[in-house]
């Protein structure tokens, strides 16, 4: 048997059906934007998920200021009336809402049911934070859409294999098992008075830009800052040795507590580790908030706590990672992280 | 995006079990301690095993245990991975401590690092925390006097409350001192009064101050009440389901149970009251108490003023292998030469085994077989195929790995290789991945299954995940013959004469930096996507320089890498080796299996500018690279008809002079297209059945198995297609 040599298809033709398969696959299996992806995301929208968003957004407008109606469910949901409605019907058939006068309730059962979403929620974006490394805008989204997934025992045994954590990485605390929820007590950050120091328990992840400008800013939950001035316009605030400007309503999204007495505000300017030159030395001041999870926990066991006394010994050949020596032992860092670890500078090592 | 799955429960179940199954000893010692403290040398020093000792951190993922006898009794010693905390952050954090928990030992012996007391304490606090019989031996003291830290052994002891052994393991310098402490202990002959680090912040202690009775009053004479109450305050999940059950401190001698379940219960409820009370940071201060407390006893025993402690020549070879000017020139020079002692070393002895194995002990196992009367196809069968095969990949193999395997090893030991990361790692965090790729990848050039496995040092998950999906990409030596002998017989041709041999070289060359591109890409690609969720951390030591001891380096590699690599290829090769003969010799409707199969592949082979006949070879040849030539030339002769040619159908060979097989294969239709995919098609296909099952078991995913399969795969079809489809338009 003699192996033909030339193939028997037309070359230009192959690669013409070669790239018309590549665009069609493209087109189906493209990740979020993929037609099987949008399908997927539409098939999920069960009967069940529209009832636990619903309660969810009742629950909220029970907390909030907005009177819980079918209008404002409809709003929320980004539904036409009449599916608000339906919905309500469903939730009142089974005994989760109330329906009075127009007026929107939860019934205890209904406020049970809710308070899990909300426990599985903020588990799942504690899971995100912490043992994934989905960007921080990104996991609200996430949780949104795996939540509904979760069984009550799935979620029991999530929250278990991740230490049973307080907080999700908003800062907002976690339901107990049992339902139990510490009583919110902090103030929107405009709400506070010019002068007054504050630390930081919640920032808001909707809207998502905004969010994405306070992290940028390097704020999280568990920071301290100042507020400068407040005004219907906006909020000014020292955080980290910097004054920033935020427009009211990103101000909004931040919610702080004042500073407990016994809580001392660091106001002084810290350099980072990454600004050090090579024979440089500084002693650690903290490891930014905007470090969290298993990257923090892995800085704390190398040694890098408040107090450490760090020198940088030799860059790399492209600069990055550098190696510094850190309570005795020669460890590289990326620049990245580095720039995480906030310090006071020392005296140059005596040259011996 | 595939959602990331969620985390299972523990990892440590085996650990718990262990003490069940181990029920031949009098003793069970677990041997803890930072990475790079010599533990593995402390280890292979108290039982006499051969263990290899890495100079890396993280090297004993996979735990080591070994059984000896002291004084009449015996005792079974658990090496535990090397941690810096007990925090359970890690695979290898979980691991340690769920056995010094769960695994009831008699006695942990500690091993520290005496040029780096301070570091080292971190982690022996912890665990006299937990349990307090705990022997410390104080290693590397011979290093330290190198480096003018002098430690003050009695003080040490003295401090901590437990006995402190001084060792220098490499020499066996206090081991035996080590051994009669450690039985002294375990007898109970000595009582300890472990140190327990006492100033907590205090909204820390208040709250201690309320879980501590509740602790106590649901388990009664608990030895370590506060730090099982500082556990559960941080949600510890293996301490709050001991609670559930009833029961702490595993199986063993040391396991507390429950007063009563209602106080368990009780326990449980307290503690989650109370932990509302602590602010989210409050393990940050918890890792600067111990941290704290470890400075002041360290600052107590040691003397630094002996001499400056600094670490003047390690500094300076430093400069010399990082630096700007000779970092990467160096590297490259002593890669090279590692590389080329490799494939030049192994030459002869390849060409001696093959003639041995193949040439002299193939025929006349043969005849043997005809002379006990063995049917021809049981003949056939066991020595043409099974056999053969089996040689083959030995006679190819071994001596490769047998020479690089032991010179990487020395390299490790002596500290470059972290270094080579260090260099490497700016490249390498483009590309989403991690600098200790660089060397996983270079063992990648000796065999993909044990690169697979060295990713062990990485401890960031989503980067391991990187490094072993892309090892594949590196062309291992299994691949080496077949991209030098297609190199020769079709890429030589196209050059003048004069220059024949140093295109081929190019090619190959060129065809090993494309699977280093390649790598680089699928790197990026894959912690863009399927790996975007994946965790992440980073840190790298830079260990200081050890002088190898190189004897035992040739004897470990060769038992730890080279004959196990070895074992696996042939447990996969023999049966391959039984597969080729069949189809070879199975006769459906007038013609072989394979003569109907390469038939059938041959359109689709042709499409991607390879035959019917290298596809067939490389279905077949799955389990071993090594025999992808073989199978072609026996596969060409049975289809091609060509008579003359090879010992009979199914039978792989060889021929002895290139211009045979360039003349063979030719005859058979292959042109330079053909033989430039043929070369495209060895970097980029699924890896070899060993790596397979080895990234099974490294990274217990049907998932990630089968994208490391799909992904080369994928890539390989592409390219060859589009390469020959501009080919023919071209020409």
């Amino acid at each position: 048997m003699q192996v033909p040599a030339v193939s028997p298809v037309s070359p230009l033709l192959a690669l013409g059906v070669f790239f018309v398969l590549v665009a069609v696959a493209a087109t189906l299996f493209w990740p979020r934007r993929g037609v099987i992806a949008r399908w997927v995301r539409l098939y999920r929208m069960t009967e069940r998920v529209w009832l636990e968003d619903a309660l969810k957004q009742v629950r909220q407008m029970e907390e909030g200021t907005r009177p819980a109606t079918v209008e404002s469910l409809a709003g929320a949901l980004e539904v036409g009336r009449g599916h608000a409605m339906r919905l309500v019907e469903r939730l009142v058939d089974r005994g989760l809402a109330t329906s009075e006068a127009g007026r929107l309730a939860l019934t205890p059962a209904g406020r049970e049911y809710a308070l899990r979403m909300v426990r599985t929620h903020r588990l799942l974006e504690r899971y995100l934070a912490d043992q994934t490394g989905m960007a921080p805008a990104d996991w609200h989204e996430e949780a949104e859409r795996r939540e509904h997934a979760l069984s009550a025992a799935e979620a029991e045994r999530l929250s278990a294999t991740l230490g049973n954590p307080r907080y999700d990485p908003h800062g907002d605390p976690i339901p107990t098992s049992t339902g139990e929820l510490p009583a919110a007590n902090g103030r929107a950050l405009p709400a506070f008075a010019a002068g007054q120091a504050v630390r930081v328990i919640h920032l808001e992840d909707e809207p998502r830009e905004p969010f994405e400008r306070l992290l940028a800013l390097g704020l999280r939950p568990g920071v301290g800052l100042r507020v400068l001035a407040s005004d219907p316009q906006g909020v000014r605030f020292r955080f980290d040795g910097r004054e920033h400007t935020l427009p009211r309503v990103v101000g909004d999204q931040i919610t702080a507590v004042p500073l407990a007495p016994g809580d001392h505000l660091d106001e002084q300017v810290h350099g980072t580790l990454a600004g050090l030159a090579p024979g440089e030395a500084a002693r650690v001041v903290r490891i930014s908030a905007a470090c969290q999870g298993p990257q923090r926990r892995r800085l704390l066991d190398l040694g890098v706590v408040p107090g450490t006394e760090i020198s940088v010994e030799y860059a790399s050949p492209g600069g990055d990672p550098v190696a510094y020596n850190i309570r005795g032992a020669l460890i590289a860092l990326r620049r990245t992280q580095a720039e995480l670890i906030q310090v006071e500078p020392r005296l140059t090592q005596a040259a011996s | 995006m595939s959602a990331p799955t969620l985390p299972r429960p523990g990892k440590g179940q085996q650990l718990v079990q262990l003490q069940s199954r181990a029920g031949r000893h009098d003793f069970l010692v677990a041997l803890a301690g930072n990475p790079n403290t010599g533990k593995s040398t402390v280890f292979n020093a108290l039982t006499g095993l051969r263990q290899h000792t890495g100079n890396w951190p993280g090297k004993t993922v996979s735990r080591a245990e070994g059984l000896f006898q002291h004084g009449g009794r015996k005792i079974r010693l658990v090496d535990l991975p090397g941690t810096y905390s007990l925090q359970a952050g890690s695979t290898d954090e979980e691991v340690a401590r769920d056995f010094l928990l769960f695994g009831g030992p008699d006695v942990t012996v500690v091993v520290l690092d005496a040029t780096r007391l301070e570091r080292n304490l971190h982690l022996t606090l912890q665990i006299l925390e937990i349990t307090d019989r705990v022997v410390i031996c104080l290693n590397l003291m011979d290093e330290a006097r190198r480096h003018g830290i002098a430690v003050d052994p009695a003080k040490l002891e003295r401090e901590l409350g437990v006995p402190v052994v001084a060792a220098a393991a490499r020499n066996g310098e206090g081991i035996p001192a080590l051994l009669d402490a450690m039985l002294a202990v375990a007898k109970g002959e000595r009582t300890t009064t472990p140190f327990r680090v006492e100033a907590y912040p205090p909204e820390v202690d208040t709250v201690l101050r309320e879980v501590v009775p509740a602790v106590t009053a649901a388990f009664p004479g608990l030895p370590n009440a506060r730090w099982v109450a500082l556990r559960l305050l941080q949600g510890d999940q293996r301490i709050e389901s001991g609670i559930a059950e009833g029961i702490l401190g595993g199986e063993g001698a040391g396991a507390v149970r429950v007063a009563s379940p209602a106080r368990g219960a009780a326990l449980l409820e307290t503690v989650n009251a109370l932990r509302w009370r602590l602010k989210p940071s409050f393990e940050d201060s918890l890792a600067e108490g111990l941290y704290r407390a470890s400075e002041q006893i360290a600052g107590r025993v040691e003397l630094r003023g002996v001499r400056r402690a600094k670490f003047d020549f390690d500094r300076k070879l430093d400069r010399l292998l990082t630096s700007r000017t000779f970092g990467f020139p160096l590297m490259l020079l002593i890669l090279t030469v590692v590389f080329w002692l490799t494939i030049a070393g192994a030459n002869v002895p390849s060409a001696m085994l093959a003639n041995l194995l193949i040439d002299q002990a193939h025929p006349w196992l043969k005849g043997l077989g005809a002379m006990a009367g063995l049917p021809g196809w049981i003949n056939g069968f066991l020595f043409d195929g099974v056999y053969l095969a089996t040689a083959w990949v030995i006679s190819v193999m071994l001596p490769p790995m047998a020479i690089f395997f032991p010179v990487f090893t020395l390299l490790e030991d002596f500290g470059y290789l972290p270094r080579v990361a260090f260099n490497l790692d700016a490249m390498f965090r483009r590309a989403g991945a991690h600098g200790k790729q660089a060397l996983t990848m270079c063992m990648g050039f000796g065999c993909n299954a044990a690169g697979v496995v060295a990713t062990r040092v990485i401890d960031s998950p989503r980067e391991r995940l990187v490094a072993i999906i892309t090892n594949n990409f590196s062309l291992c030596n299994g691949r080496w013959p077949t991209q030098i002998l297609i190199a020769s017989i079709f890429i030589g041709a196209l050059a003048p004469p004069a220059l024949a041999g140093l295109a081929s070289a190019a090619a190959v060359v060129g065809v090993a930096v494309l699977g280093i591109l390649m790598m680089f890409l699928s790197s990026w690609l894959l912690t863009r996507t399927v790996l975007r969720g994946e965790a992440t951390t980073f840190s790298l030591e830079l260990p200081p320089y050890r002088p190898p001891n190189v004897l035992r380096t040739l004897y470990t590699s060769l038992i730890d890498r080279t004959l196990i690599v070895l074992w696996r290829a042939v447990v996969f090769a023999a049966p391959a080796g039984a597969v080729i003969w069949l189809t070879g010799n199975v006769h459906v409707g007038g013609a072989s299996i394979a003569e109907h199969v390469v038939r059938a592949l041959d359109p689709f082979g042709v499409l991607l500018g390879l035959n019917g006949v290298i596809l067939l070879a490389y279905i077949v040849a799955i389990p071993a690279n090594e025999i992808i030539i073989p199978t072609v030339l026996m596969l060409t002769v049975l289809t091609a008809r060509v008579a003359g040619v090879g010992p009979g159908d199914g039978v792989m060979f060889e021929l002895d002079s290139q211009m045979q097989v360039a003349t063979l294969l030719k005859g058979a239709g292959w042109t330079a297209l053909t033989g430039i995919n043929l070369m495209l098609f060895s970097l980029l296909h699924n890896p070899c059945s060993t790596t397979i099952y080895t990234i099974y078991k490294e990274t217990g995913s049907a998932r990630w198995t089968v994208l490391s399969v799909a992904l080369p795969l994928v890539l390989g079809f592409t390219l060859c297609f589009l390469v020959a489809q501009v080919w023919r338009l071209v020409t």
